[in-house]
């Protein structure tokens, strides 16, 4: 190991130019009479916990096992409705959109929020006014949001396609064409989400203790050196529990793709909980549309265990 | 540190006291409230709750409520509550009210709702209500065939409220610059259609994004207008017929020599008005309310045009006319009928005294000075209403349950929007939509 990489990996440790390392594990503790009456204390709450979020899923996992409608429970029909969805091409179609706007929506806006927050970081005049100003996305109620991009893109009037004929690209029909219409639904949410990831990657950054910094320097590391090695490691677990927020946010965002497109042009823009939300109160068919929610649950489960078990890596790292 | 002392805390039970007193105050509060927009007598009764949407602009519910609320119900009969539901999620609203008994007693609605509840069981059927009304001239009053689109096997489900019908709009100004005359036929509609091209103006102006429903509308409107349609008399989706073919491919060339802007598939209603409005929308098919809903300048220029006639010899649009209808869950059924009875006598204002609802659904109020003030809506009486039909066409007449299925659903916002994006072909398109609606109407059992 180089002397740099030796430093870097001290850096990273947190053993610092004053000394400081990390603090030993603590050891672990038997639960005292406090802590139980504490956890009784607190068994009214979970029950109750429980029964709001309880009570909502098993009759929503009822719905799906049944042909009802929004008035009637209908009959059971077992997991058929299960099956009819995951042999229809239409809903491979929708979970493929969705993964390609669930990637690009937490990537990107990762990627611009932690690139603006290294930014922010650095002393520039009127920061609190940018802060603020990059605020805006997300501050913004969607529905604004949408109608704005909708003023900014749909006719051959609007400023974008204006600047794009202009450029010479032509008639271009950001939501009109299948494939503009996907990476325009798909931009609009890393523009939405980015100030969101910027406030989490800021205050991770806030957390770098600036001393390990300084200890990668006397190492002779290079800028890049320093953010591959020691920045992005030590706000790893902010990244982490951010990635699984923006996941849980995109594959659930539904005024988004609604208000912008509905979810054309020819179902182009359709992603899983649109589609959802169409089977339920468009087609009326409750049964195929709970499933579907209940089929995004199990995926977003299963992409939050695998993220949370990398935070515990982390962790023990 | 000193401790706190816990006799000066709030008690559980002291806590409890506080909260349901908070509680019954709000109820009480909530009630008044309630009780603010209610009729004024009826005794002792149980209100009946009349639900309506916001149909026209702010004056719209102002005066709506107004003639509810005024309503004098005789001795025995429930008095009238007024609420307005909003449209932005106005199924799961009534849906979930009606499934819990706490839903009106009377409501307007999405045009197929009735059909819907119909068919869970939750609506009074309006029978005894029109008989009555055969007794005392109001049911002589509807406009011709209105009052039958509303028949279903067990009965009417509901009653004609306000029509709202797709026309032919064109622009005179536009037109006169492209020197040409409004079409009359097909082949006329192709002509103007390439004066307008010359000009850079779309002659089919249309609509088919996100909410706007209107581009759907009118390939059914072709289809109609060649003698087509969607279902047939068994209530059967029967849509790859030959005038069906006819009317796509006719849209088709249209997309294909340019008369239709490549944006219409992804347009809101909004988008499609400012295309109107900028003068880039020369001709095309809309709402009767289009002049009005475009205003300014050009709004003065708008003209509804004549239905054409299609290469079958045939005219047509298609149209909805939506309804107002009772349900079982009432205070008593004899109330809904009273006041409906008192509604429909009294709410010609909303048709003169311009609050934006759609077209009125009896004659009387076409023939009030008011009305007839707006020559637009006098043609789309006067012309479209005699030719159109329902969804159910060209099977029947009446509205059903099965048209649910193409109402605004996903598998008909999926052909409109491939036939107007133009890389499909008729029967490729019709083909898919009758899968769907097929598979639907199976799912509906």
């Amino acid at each position: 190991m180089s002397a740099v990489s030796e430093g870097l990996e001290k850096a990273r440790r947190g053993v610092g130019v004053a000394g400081v390392g990390r603090p030993g594990a603590s050891p672990r503790r038997r639960p005292t009479r406090g802590a139980l009456t504490l956890i009784l204390f607190a068994v009214p709450s979970l029950i109750l916990l429980l029964l709001i979020n309880l009570y909502p899923l098993v009759y929503a996992a009822l719905q799906s096992v049944r042909n009802g409608t929004l008035i009637k429970t209908g009959t059971f029909v077992g997991l058929e409705n299960y099956a009819n969805i995951l042999t229809q091409s239409a809903f491979w179609d929708s979970a493929l959109f969705t993964l390609i706007f669930t990637v690009t929506g937490v990537f990107g806006s990762w990627a611009a929020g932690l690139a603006l927050a290294m930014v922010l970081r650095t002393k520039i005049p009127a920061g609190g006014l940018f802060k603020v100003l990059l605020l805006l996305p997300w501050v913004v109620p969607v529905v604004v949001s949408a109608t704005s991009w909708n003023w900014l893109v749909a006719t051959p009037q609007s400023p974008l396609p204006v600047l794009a004929e202009s450029l010479g690209f032509g008639n271009v029909l950001f939501l009109s064409s299948p494939i503009l219409a996907k990476i325009t639904v798909c931009v609009f949410k890393v523009w939405i989400s980015f100030p969101f990831m910027m406030m989490m990657m800021s205050s991770a950054l806030t957390s770098v203790d600036v001393n390990v910094y300084e200890a990668a320097k006397v190492d002779g590391a290079s800028g890049w050196q320093t953010f591959r090695s020691i920045t992005m490691p030590l706000i790893s677990r902010s990244t982490y529990i951010s990635w699984i927020l923006m996941t849980i946010f995109c594959v659930n965002d539904f005024p988004t793709i609604f208000l912008l497109t509905g979810g054309g042009p020819v179902n182009s823009t359709t992603s899983l909980v649109v589609m959802a939300y169409r089977t339920v109160f468009q087609d009326f068919q409750t049964g195929p549309g709970v499933s579907i929610a209940f089929l995004m649950t199990g995926v977003l489960v299963i992409v939050s265990v695998v993220l949370y078990r990398q935070i515990a890596k982390v962790n023990i790292e | 540190m000193a401790s706190p002392n816990p006799r000066s805390a709030l008690s559980r039970r002291g806590f409890l006291g506080v909260a349901g007193t908070a509680g019954i105050a709000t109820a009480g509060l909530l009630t008044g409230c309630n009780r603010a927009a209610t009729g004024g007598s009826g005794g002792s009764a149980k209100p009946l709750k009349f639900w309506n949407m916001p149909w026209g602009n702010t004056q719209f519910n102002k005066l709506d409520k107004k003639i509810t609320t005024d309503y004098k119900p005789a001795e025995g009969l429930s008095p009238a509550t007024y609420q307005v539901i909003q449209w932005a999620n106005f199924t799961q609203t009534f849906s979930s009210a009606i499934a819990s008994n706490t839903g009106p007693a009377v409501s307007s609605g999405g045009g197929t709702q009735a059909f819907q509840f119909e068919a869970q069981g939750k609506i009074a059927y309006a029978d005894d209500l029109l008989d009555s009304w055969k007794k005392d001239g109001l049911y002589d009053d509807f406009l011709p065939g209105l009052i039958d689109t509303m028949k279903v096997d067990k009965g009417y489900a509901a009653v004609p409220y306000n029509l709202d019908m797709r026309v032919l709009w064109y622009n005179t100004k536009l037109l006169g610059q492209a020197g040409v005359e409004p079409p009359k036929t097909w082949d006329d509609f192709l002509n103007v259609c390439a004066a307008l091209k010359k000009n850079n103006i779309y002659g089919y102006g249309t609509a088919a994004g996100a909410g706007a429903y209107t581009g759907s509308h009118i390939l059914v409107s072709w289809m109609i207008n060649n003698g087509g349609g969607l279902f047939n008399a068994g209530h059967e989706p029967d849509m790859l017929t030959d005038a069906n073919i006819e009317a796509i491919n006719f849209v088709l060339e249209c997309v294909k020599k340019g008369y239709v802007d490549p944006r219409s598939p992804s347009y809101t209603s909004d988008n499609a008005q400012s295309q109107w409005k900028a003068h880039k929308f020369g001709m095309g098919f809309d709402t009767a309310g289009l002049a009005n809903n475009v205003g300014g300048t050009v709004a003065k220029e708008l003209t509804v045009g004549s239905p054409l006639t299609s290469p079958s010899g045939k005219k047509g649009m298609l149209y909805f006319p939506n309804n107002i209808m009772m349900y079982t869950n009432t205070p008593s059924q004899k109330s809904s009928e009273a006041f409906l009875t008192y509604y429909y006598k009294n709410m010609a204002p909303l048709w003169t005294e311009n609050t934006g609802i759609g077209l009125p659904p009896l004659k009387s109020i076409t023939e009030t000075e008011g009305f007839r003030k707006d020559k637009n809506a006098v043609k789309a009486i006067e012309e479209y209403q005699p030719i159109s039909k329902t969804w159910a066409a060209p099977g029947s007449k009446a509205l059903f349950l099965g048209v649910t299925t193409v109402d605004g659903t996903p598998a008909m916002d999926t052909f409109a929007q491939s036939v107007l994006g133009g890389k499909t072909t008729a029967k490729a398109a019709l083909s898919k939509l009758q899968d769907a609606t097929a598979k639907a109407i199976k799912a509906l059992g």
